[in-house]
């Protein structure tokens, strides 16, 4: 076992207590209901992440055990965030009935292109003494990959058709789109081999992200948001006679 | 290396993206934009003509093929910016039934729903529509049809204007120019 700084034991365990926190919270507001994917994401990373530090921190465990352990801990985690994109996925489309029909076609054929993509990289990785460590960053990077992309289509297609997002559904996804890229450009280095001894300062970068994302969280779904602007909406001009006398013109065409 | 450095510019856009869109959202509904002041009024008959495939036949067989593909061009390039000026307009009126929804008046909730779904339809049809008129600009030739645009916008116009008529009486939406 290496020796590690305060800042190192903190960015790993705030995190997993912030989100345990944010499930018991969860359940008493009845949001786990609403986010049930969401809420297994808080108590999996919750307790796999304690798991993984405590087998980390043991002296009687091999590094073998804990990169097994890691591993099989990436692979459900991975489950899970499909799911939790889904389920935000659903969430935003729910009130707009007209687009789910393109959304779903648009995402499944992104899903398609990358997939395909993450595979092409996956091909071209670099491989490390041990097959595992290899294997691990391989499966972060090309995930990162096709996550990252699904959640920037879903801001961009939110965005383009000017859909309202509800506070929790934004935090959430907020919080997976800024982990998601960060975690693509920290696989991608780390798969490459480029920072050596130094990638050390990556698992710091990546740490202290992941940690203000569940701050993010916590705020997006504990706070209480301001409700929405009451205030009456300004009617463009107005011309009904005009608009009725050439809408009639047209029908009658 | 080299892709290990694609991946992460990769990153780092779509991060940039994100942080954007997040900026944009938390000022609009700080601001509540009005969104009476961007609405473009559109001569629908004007754009009718436009898009009338009996056009584009008789220039076809009036002109040599090389001017007439110059000359489709040009009408493209402007039903183009009449679909922009539709989506556009579809987009304000999204915001404008999302902000009467939000206000929880049941009174108004029903047109609201129904303003929001027709803005939306209209908006994805300038979607697709605008990637034709594009692809259309690569092949003059092709044929090409908006007819689904113009439809929608009249759908979509019948419902602001519903909207309009039930928050006040008295007045209502203008979405297309005088003619």
């Amino acid at each position: 076992m290496e020796p590690h700084s305060f800042l190192w034991h903190y960015l790993w365990m705030a995190p997993c207590i912030l989100l345990a926190l944010l499930a018991v919270f969860m359940w008493k507001r009845g949001l786990h209901r609403e986010f049930p994917a969401f809420f297994c994401y808080a108590v999996f990373e919750a307790v796999g992440g304690g798991i993984i530090y405590a087998i980390d921190l043991s002296p009687q465990l091999p590094g073998t055990v804990y990169w097994r352990s890691y591993f099989s801990f990436s692979i459900v985690e991975v489950f899970i965030k499909f799911v939790v994109i889904g389920e935000v996925f659903t969430h935003l489309l729910s009130h707009y009935p007209p687009l789910a029909r393109l959304a779903k076609v648009l995402i499944t054929g992104l899903g398609v292109v990358l997939v395909f993509t993450a595979t092409i990289l996956a091909a071209y990785a670099n491989s490390a003494a041990y097959w595992l460590i290899s294997a691990t960053r391989i499966l972060g990077r090309s995930v990162s990959v096709v996550q990252c992309g699904l959640i920037l289509f879903l801001f961009l297609f939110a965005a383009h058709f000017h859909l309202r997002w509800r506070t929790p559904v934004f935090g959430i996804t907020l919080g997976f789109g800024i982990v998601a890229s960060v975690y693509l450009a920290y696989w991608a280095l780390l798969a490459g081999w480029l920072f050596g001894q130094k990638s050390y300062l990556l698992d710091f970068l990546n740490m202290a992200t992941y940690h203000i994302c569940v701050l993010i969280w916590c705020y997006y779904l504990l706070v209480p948001q301001k409700s929405a602007a009451t205030s009456a909406v300004v009617l463009p001009e107005h011309n009904l006679d005009i608009w009725n006398r050439e809408l009639e013109r047209l029908l009658q065409r | 290396m080299n892709l290990a450095i694609i991946l992460v510019v990769a990153a780092a856009v779509a991060l940039g993206v994100i942080l954007r869109l997040t900026v944009t959202r938390s000022l609009q509904a700080k601001g509540n934009s009005n969104s009476g002041a961007t609405i473009r009024p559109i001569d629908v008959e004007a754009f009718r003509n436009l898009i009338d495939p009996a056009e584009d036949q008789y220039l076809r067989g009036l002109l040599p093929p090389t001017q007439f593909r110059e000359v489709r061009r040009a009408r493209l390039l402007a039903m183009a910016a009449y679909v922009q000026a539709a989506g556009g307009n579809a987009a304000v009126l999204v915001r404008m039934g999302e902000s009467v929804l939000a206000r929880g008046d049941p009174r108004f909730a029903e047109a609201a729903r129904q303003l929001v779904d027709d803005a939306l339809l209209l908006r994805r049809n300038t979607t697709v529509a605008l990637l034709r008129i594009y692809m259309a600009l690569v092949w003059p030739n092709s044929p090409f049809a908006a007819g689904r645009v113009i439809d929608r916008y009249e759908q979509v116009s019948g419902s602001a204007m519903l909207l309009g008529r039930l928050q006040n009486p008295a007045a209502a939406v203008r979405l297309s120019s005088r003619s």
